[in-house]
């Protein structure tokens, strides 16, 4: 099944960028940043010859913008495009449209229905799909070199002729309506949608698919949904692999040359996150273990302290076994296999946010245990030792995020979705060098109060006040409320 | 983190169908070389990044665990983190990410493995600090010690992968019948209360009779060549004594199964049912040729959205939300074939089943057509080519055959081998493990009774 909604975990998503990083590139000649113009081309080509990739930046004929990074040793293209609209956009009462809009993409096209359309990516050995988040809509395409012009016209009469068949449609509709009624029994869903209800109830961000909605979405709105969203102002391609730009732009150009020039659609408001809830939300759900989840705000990614946060979250309960969390929690108490935090960045909405299981009778302990942590690093800090272990960490491990072509890919994306800069690669260990253990111990004094944090738990807990709130009793939530099954989903398609 | 590979569902849906590796040419190769005290080196160069992936695969896994001590050889690879001669506790890790590695480590019923990836000019350090484990662990016996501690994380493990999942709990029961009288029909992370009764000297004993240098297999993929790694491999593993006796592995014949069994398990967590049918398959390493042409074979009758039980039964049925044929068939010894459906709403298990085995039977007596067989053969041997994008995929790849006892020449010709396949032989492939006289285990996933959410 594939729901395409909010991802699951945020933590996980500021590591995207971040986290990732570099190719030295085999083939580097140029120096820093040289302009070329082809020869026989009609468009220009900027080369940017950083640390981690040899990025080539140009327009083709056809106003697509494109970063492209050139990689021969594997016979094979992975191409991504993006627009920044996502499902924040769905119009309300069709909660899931742009969901059923992404499902219907690779589900034929021109004259051939789902399974041609599904047998032609076969027999070229592509693959083709797409996605979409609350801020963005994405497909991503691999294909064999040698496959390269057959594929992009198979993604040339998806964009340009896609069907929306009655068939697949109603199939989607069908799986939406299962992911809906199995939700409401995913720890996840519930720690997700309880934060959400209790931080920004009122954001299209809250907002999940219903049995209303899903039933009552047409093909044509579906379609319109997608002509709304895929258009050519905005579009951001990017491209890895055995290919130069030459070649590559023609096929782009025929790919995107029917879709409209641009949206009417307007941005969703910034989430105004209402202030924690202090007593830990319980969700009552018949399993052995409990799954803790706490989130507080956080900054945004061009903030001036994002990088300490970053830096910081390491420390805390980013860095693995090496967090103190994981130390305290997993390597000392054994209360836990595994305890995470992450900062979550977008447009919109930033989350400092964390998680861990443990078994119910354990909760009151595991709980006090983030508290004592929480409390112990915003009064204290975090030492010397600390601040250069998570530097040497984050620095060191940047160029483990740039050894696939499909990483470099996603990088890119994530860099142009961000509008971080060309050069962002090469600037980002300085960023991280520069934090300063003064930097560190002022953020953590701001964000990392226990009272900045609204604590859900999913399971059947033991040992918390008697007072927590629980948010309903029999462990079900009214399906109006409830959302997609959260998957994270991938630029990549599958195979 | 520190992950154990039990088979879960998601994992079997593709394991069986996912062996391949690169052919397309000459120009890339793996080397390989084997040090004096036996242990076998591949290097896999990959030099788009200067990077590195380093793992250390052990040739011990659960199958290999004593009666009533299931889940040590899982528990034991968590101790592996703690404490050597040289490094104290829990140092192995922040050395590692001081020098921006990354390391994991995961336990499978056949093997153990370890790895680190680095920037290349840390290689070194990395294989210097896994010999040093290899040859000089300090476990531990304080009885309220780190070992213990340890213990209580695994048990955590546990709830957290199977005991809070109703699917994996059913899978569990349907498992340790299937495999009854073999080791594998307890699962990787062990029983509960067996778990709960590891002692550090279980884990020494452990230790002395797996770890050694010619009882595991080192894989570096990456910006290397064998000229680089191989006198680094000399000065680090190669110091180490192997075994006088290589210990024999717990590696047997599995049986076929006695007698058709259907097994029932309800929660109030599980709102939507499942069906799955498990028969005896085979394995790549017990005859490959059979497990060749299985997985063409199952990747037409069920393998995807263009598969024949899925246009069937989704399709134009419409009874089932979902509908496919699966193989396991990267176990040493031999693993399960399968079929599995999720009911549309509103229709019986009975019904979807009675209209599911028909297509299945209706296939395996019409056949195949040569399109659709071709289809299957080009797109399993190009996943080989994809492969190659993946450092660590590779090294995966290479290391959990070679655990098993396959070879490299095995990865190498999977495409010529897939695309040897004949549509008679995939068909027939079928015909053997699905044949009506075949027993096999039945496996319902239900809601509670009363349940009617």
């Amino acid at each position: 099944m594939r729901f395409l909604t909010r991802t699951a975990l945020p933590a996980i998503l500021a590591l995207g960028v971040l986290g990732a990083c570099g190719d030295s590139g085999l083939n580097k000649e140029a120096d820093a940043e040289t302009a070329a113009t082809d020869a026989g081309g009609e468009f220009e080509v900027t080369v940017h010859d950083g640390d981690f990739a040899t990025i080539q930046q140009f327009t083709t004929p056809g106003g697509i913008s494109v970063w492209l990074v050139e990689e021969p040793s594997i016979p094979i293209l992975a191409v991504q495009m993006a627009w920044e609209t996502g499902t924040a956009s769905d119009p309300d009462g069709l909660e899931g449209l742009t969901g059923a809009m992404v499902y219907q993409m690779n589900e034929g096209a021109g004259d051939m229905d789902s399974l041609a359309f599904s047998t032609r990516m076969e027999e070229l050995n592509m693959g083709f799909s797409c996605g979409a988040d609350t801020e963005s809509t994405y497909c991503s395409v691999n294909m064999l070199t040698e496959n390269a012009a057959d594929a992009m016209d198979v993604v040339a009469l998806a964009l340009n002729e896609p069907r929306f068949d009655e068939g697949p449609f109603e199939r989607f509709q069908r799986e939406a309506l299962i992911g809906i009624k199995t939700r409401v029994t995913n720890p996840n869903f519930l720690a997700g949608q309880a934060i959400e209800q209790a931080l920004y109830p009122d954001h299209p961000y809250a907002r999940n698919t219903s049995e209303e909605s899903v039933s009552t979405m047409t093909r044509e709105d579906a379609l319109a949904q997608k002509n709304a969203i895929m258009v050519r102002d905005g579009l951001l391609v990017t491209a890895v692999g055995a290919m130069s730009p030459q070649e590559l732009a023609p096929l782009l150009d025929k790919a995107f040359a029917g879709l409209p020039a641009s949206s009417d659609l307007t941005d969703v408001d910034d989430v105004d996150v209402a202030d924690p809830i202090a007593e830990p939300i319980v969700v009552d759900l018949p399993q052995p273990q409990s799954l803790v989840r706490f989130v507080g705000p956080a900054m945004a990614r061009d903030d001036a302290d994002f990088f300490p946060a970053y830096v910081l979250n390491y420390t805390f309960g980013g860095g693995g076994f090496e967090s103190r969390l994981m130390k305290t929690l997993r390597v000392e108490q054994g209360l836990t296999y595994g305890i995470y935090t992450g900062i979550s960045t977008s447009d919109h909405l930033n989350l400092w946010t964390g998680g861990g299981q443990t078994k119910n009778e354990s909760v009151g302990d595991f709980m006090a245990g983030i508290d004592e942590e929480m409390t112990m690093i915003a009064e204290g800090g975090i030492t010397e030792e600390e601040l250069s272990d998570a530097k040497a960490y984050l620095t060191g491990s940047y160029p483990l995020g740039f050894d696939s072509n499909s990483k470099i890919a996603n990088n890119m994306m994530s860099v142009r979705l961000e509008d971080l800069g060309v050069d962002y690669f090469d600037r980002r260990n300085a960023m991280v060098e520069a934090v300063t253990l003064d930097d560190v111990n002022r953020v953590a004094a701001t964000y990392l109060k226990p009272e900045n944090f609204t604590f859900v738990v999913v399971g059947q807990p033991e040992g918390l006040p008697p007072d927590s709130a629980t948010s309903n009793d029999d462990g079900d939530v009214s399906l109006e409320d409830a959302g997609d099954e959260e998957q994270d989903d991938e630029l990549e398609a599958d195979e | 983190m520190r992950a154990i590979l039990t088979g879960s569902l998601a994992a079997l849906a593709c394991a069986g169908l996912s062996a391949s590796a690169d052919t397309a040419g000459a120009e890339w190769a793996p080397e390989t070389f084997t040090l004096s005290n036996g242990m076998e080196v591949v290097i896999l160069p990959d030099h788009r990044a200067p990077v590195v992936t380093h793992m250390v695969w052990y040739k011990v896994g659960a199958v290999d665990e004593a009666p009533g001590k299931s889940g040590i050889a899982h528990l034991f690879e968590h101790v592996m983190f703690k404490e050597t001669d040289d490094l104290g506790p829990e140092e192995f890790t922040s050395v590692v990410q001081r020098n921006g590695g990354q390391l994991n480590a995961f336990t499978s019923y056949d093997y153990t493995a370890y790895y680190e990836r680095v920037a290349k000019d840390r290689l070194e350090l990395m294989m210097t600090m896994e010999a040093d484990r290899m040859g000089d662990l300090i476990i531990n016996d304080d009885p309220e010690g780190p070992f213990i501690s340890e213990r209580d994380v695994v048990k955590e493990e546990r709830r957290q992968r199977l005991d809070n999942n109703p699917g994996a709990i059913l899978q569990e029961q349907v498992m340790s019948e299937f495999f009854k009288g073999h080791p594998y029909e307890i699962t990787v992370i062990g029983n509960m209360d067996e778990v709960g009764a590891l002692t550090p000297q279980d884990g020494l004993d452990f230790y002395k009779t797996w770890y050694r240098p010619n009882e595991a297999i080192l894989i570096v993929a990456g910006d290397v060549t064998a000229e680089e790694v191989r006198p680094l491999a000399e000065a680090t593993y190669g110091q180490l004594a192997a075994n006088e006796e290589s210990p024999t592995r717990g590696w047997r014949e599995v049986s076929p199964i006695s007698e058709t069994l259907e097994l029932e398990h309800s929660d109030p967590k599980v709102r939507q049912p499942s069906w799955d049918r498990w028969y005896m398959g085979t394995s790549f390493i017990q005859d490959p040729d059979l497990a060749m042409a299985l997985t063409v074979g199952l990747d037409v009758l069920g393998g995807g959205q263009t598969s024949r039980l899925y246009q069937s039964l989704v399709e134009d049925q419409k009874v089932a939300i979902d509908a496919s044929s699966w193989g396991w068939l990267t176990l040493h010894d031999s693993g399960p074939v399968g079929l599995s459906f999720t009911p549309a709403e509103g229709k019986t298990m009975d019904e979807v089943e009675t209209a599911f085995m028909a297509e299945v039977e209706k296939v395996l007596e019409e056949g195949f057509t040569e399109a659709e067989v071709d289809r299957a053969r080009n797109s399993l041997a190009a996943s080989s080519i994809y492969q190659r994008d993946s450092q660590e995929g590779m090294a995966n790849l290479y290391g959990r055959t070679l655990a098993v006892g396959g070879t490299i020449d095995d990865i190498l010709n999977y495409p010529d081998n897939i695309r040897a396949v004949t549509k008679e032989q995939a068909i027939d492939a079928l015909r053997t493990v699905f044949a009506p006289d075949r027993n096999y285990i039945e496996a319902h996933l239900l809601p509670s009774e009363g349940d009617d959410q």
